[in-house]
C-alpha cells in the first residue's frame, strides 16, 4: 500500500506565547487535492510552512512521502511552496528567476524552456520582477510549479490577485499535480476551494 | 556546483541593486579620509598606522557585505526557496561565503591601493600584502558569513551580528595587522611566515566548524 504523501500528527506550534496549531492531526493520499479553509489566524499559513519542513512544531509528528520530514534531505526537492505573496528575486527578470530556482534546485533548465513555461502561463519576457503585478507574481509562480514538477505541492492562498484565466491555469497546474503527487492548500475562497479540492479540511483556532 | 551558481546569482543581484557595494566603498572612503587626518600629516605616523586602518576598514565594511549577503533573500522573502532546496544545506554556507569572499577580495585589493597612496603602505611588496589579504580575509568572511546566516531571521541582526563577529575575529585581525606591519617595515621573512600560519590554521578551523555547524543554525 501506498505511504500517505503527508501525515501530521498532534502537532503543536506557538509563537511567543501564543499557540497557533493546538494537537491538530491530518493525513493528505497521494492524488488528493486538499484545501484548508478557515478565517484569518487560524494557523493555515503555519501548518504549510510546518508541512513544508520550515518551521519546527513543539510537539508532535510530520511525516513526509513515509519518512520523518526532518530526515527529509534529496526528497526536499519534490516540495513545491506558492507562498503568498510569491517570493522572487526583484532585480532578476521572469525567466531568470525561473533558471536560477531551478538550477539552485539541482534541476537546471535551458532559456527556451522557461520561456516556454512563462508564455504558457502568458508572461512576457524580458521584463524585471519589481515591475510585476501581484497576479503575474502568482502566474510567475504556476511557471516555476510547472518546471518544478513537485510531487507534493503547498499553496497558500494561492488564487488572491488572479483573474479568471489566471484561476483556471492554476486549476490544471493543481490537477496536473494531483495525478502524480498530492496538493494541500490555503484558502479563503469556499467557492475556489470547491472547485478544485478532492477534500476540505476547516481550521479554527489552531485546530 | 550549486554553491557557485548561488555565488553567481548573488553577484549578480548585488551587481543590478549596488546598494551594498556602494555603502561599502563609501564606508571604506569616509574611513580612511577621518583617519588620514586624525594621523597626519607625519609620514611615520602614518605609515604605523596604515596596517591597523586596512584592517579595521575592511572588518567593517565585510560586516555591512555580510549583512548584505543574507539581506538578499530577507528583501526578497526567498530564503524559504533555498531552505527548501534538495540535500544537506552545507553548500548555502559555502555559496554565500563565496559570494562575500569574492567581494571581500575585490574590496581589500582597493583598499590595499588606497592605504598604499595615503598611509605610505609599499605596494613594491604587492605579492606578500595579497597573500595577507587572501588569508585574514578568508578568516573574516568564514566567521561573518556564518553568523550573518544565523540571526538573518532576527530583527536586531545588524547589532547582533557586530557583537557576535567581532570578538570572533580578533585573532584574525590581530594576525593580519602584525602581518601587514611586518611587511610595511621590512621585517624578517620567517616573521611573517609564522603571522601567514597562524591565519591559515585559523581559516581551516574555522571554515570546517561553520560548514559542519551550518545546517543546524539555519533550521527555524
Amino acid at each position: 500500500m501506498e505511504e500517505p504523501t503527508v501525515e501530521v500528527q498532534g502537532v503543536w506550534k506557538r509563537f511567543g506565547r501564543q499557540w497557533v496549531l493546538r494537537d491538530l492531526s491530518l493525513t493528505v493520499e497521494p492524488g488528493e487535492v486538499v484545501a484548508l479553509l478557515g478565517p484569518n489566524g487560524v494557523g493555515k499559513t503555519t501548518l504549510l510552512r510546518v508541512i513544508a519542513t520550515l518551521i519546527r512544531p513543539q510537539r508532535g509528528t510530520v511525516r513526509l512521502f513515509g519518512k520523518p520530514a526532518r530526515a527529509l534531505e534529496a526528497e526536499r526537492g519534490w516540495i513545491g511552496l506558492v507562498a503568498n505573496p510569491p517570493a522572487f528575486y526583484r532585480h532578476l527578470s521572469g525567466e531568470e528567476n525561473l533558471e536560477q530556482s531551478l538550477a539552485l534546485a539541482g534541476r537546471p533548465i535551458s532559456r527556451e524552456r522557461a520561456l516556454e513555461a512563462m508564455e504558457r502561463v502568458g508572461l512576457p519576457p524580458g521584463r524585471a520582477v519589481a515591475a510585476y503585478s501581484s497576479g503575474m507574481k502568482k502566474r510567475l509562480a504556476l511557471a516555476r510549479t510547472l518546471l518544478g514538477g513537485p510531487r507534493l505541492l503547498l499553496l497558500d492562498e494561492p488564487e488572491t490577485a488572479l483573474d479568471s484565466g489566471g484561476r483556471e491555469e492554476l486549476a490544471r497546474v493543481i490537477a496536473e499535480v494531483a495525478r502524480e503527487g498530492a496538493v494541500v492548500l490555503a484558502t479563503h475562497d469556499r467557492g475556489f476551494a470547491a472547485e478544485v479540492a478532492t477534500r476540505s479540511f476547516a481550521m479554527e483556532a489552531g485546530t | 556546483m550549486r554553491a557557485l551558481v548561488l555565488a553567481l546569482r548573488d553577484l549578480r543581484l548585488e551587481w543590478r541593486g549596488r546598494a551594498g557595494l556602494l555603502s561599502a566603498f563609501s564606508f571604506i572612503a569616509v574611513v580612511l579620509f577621518i583617519m588620514g587626518i586624525a594621523f597626519g600629516p607625519d609620514e611615520a605616523n602614518l605609515r604605523r598606522a596604515g596596517p591597523g586602518v586596512l584592517w579595521v576598514a575592511l572588518a567593517f565594511a565585510g560586516s555591512m557585505l555580510a549583512s548584505r549577503a543574507w539581506a538578499l533573500e530577507v528583501e526578497n522573502e526567498t530564503l524559504d526557496d533555498l531552505l527548501l532546496t534538495p540535500g544537506s544545506r552545507e553548500w548555502i554556507y559555502v555559496g554565500k561565503l563565496l559570494f562575500l569572499w569574492l567581494l571581500m577580495i575585490v574590496m581589500g585589493a582597493f583598499l590595499l591601493v588606497l592605504v598604499a597612496a595615503w598611509f605610505y603602505l609599499p605596494l613594491s611588496a604587492w605579492p606578500q600584502l595579497f597573500v595577507t589579504l587572501v588569508l585574514g580575509g578568508t578568516g573574516y568572511t568564514v566567521i561573518a558569513a556564518f553568523y550573518a546566516g544565523l540571526t538573518v531571521r532576527l530583527r536586531a541582526r545588524d547589532v547582533l551580528l557586530y557583537l557576535l563577529v567581532f570578538p570572533m575575529i580578533l585573532p584574525v585581525v590581530l594576525a593580519a595587522v602584525k602581518a601587514t606591519l611586518g611587511i610595511a617595515f621590512g621585517a624578517e621573512f620567517s616573521e611573517i611566515l609564522s603571522w601567514w600560519k597562524l591565519l591559515g590554521v585559523f581559516d581551516v578551523v574555522y571554515l570546517t566548524l561553520c560548514v559542519l555547524l551550518f545546517p543546524g543554525v539555519i533550521e527555524g
